[in-house]
């Protein structure tokens, strides 16, 4: 996990204009289920699948997806626009 | 007023650690993903990389949410 200096340095590095956040105990990784366990010669180790997730204004989900899709964010950045315009619309 | 929130969740293990599932051929138990569109996503407390705490909630009709979880991305680690 990356801890909020090594993520500070990162986004200094690269100028990021958005958080970039840091789950140390792993609690938003479980509730959300991207947690992956794995069994290496009887220890256990566990990461996080890559992951995309667009959640709206009030709190509803409106795309996931993990693993080797969530690499293309372009799924993901479709549904932000779509929502936008939704909302604009309103 | 900016209406889209990307946030990037980094998570980073040292491979000493955390063998590539690909280098390992122990079997592994997947992960599924517990939550599907239309879920009420569930309220999170993280630390940003200011040290400012940022919970999901304080978005709640105000801006949407983008979360990206990358792993193993941008640390060398």
């Amino acid at each position: 996990m990356d801890s909020p200096a090594a993520n500070a340095a990162f986004a200094k590095q690269i100028d990021i204009k958005f958080p970039l956040l840091s789950d140390m105990n792993r609690k938003m990784l479980t509730d959300y289920g991207i947690l992956k366990k794995y069994d290496v010669k009887g220890d256990n180790y566990e990461w996080a699948l890559r992951a995309n997730i667009v959640i709206d204004k009030d709190g509803v989900i409106r795309h996931i997806e993990g693993g080797d899709s969530a690499v293309d964010p372009n799924s993901a950045v479709s549904v932000c626009t779509d929502l936008h315009k939704k909302q604009a619309a309103k | 007023m900016k209406r889209l929130l990307a946030a990037g969740l980094l998570f980073a293990m040292t491979p000493a650690l955390a063998p590539s599932p690909a280098q390992s051929q122990n079997k592994e138990e997947v992960a599924k993903l517990s939550l599907k569109v239309g879920d009420k996503a569930p309220d999170f407390t993280l630390l940003s990389d200011e040290w400012k705490t940022v919970k999901l909630s304080d978005y709640r009709g105000k801006k949407n949410v983008f979360l990206a979880v990358y792993v193993l991305a941008f640390t060398g680690g």
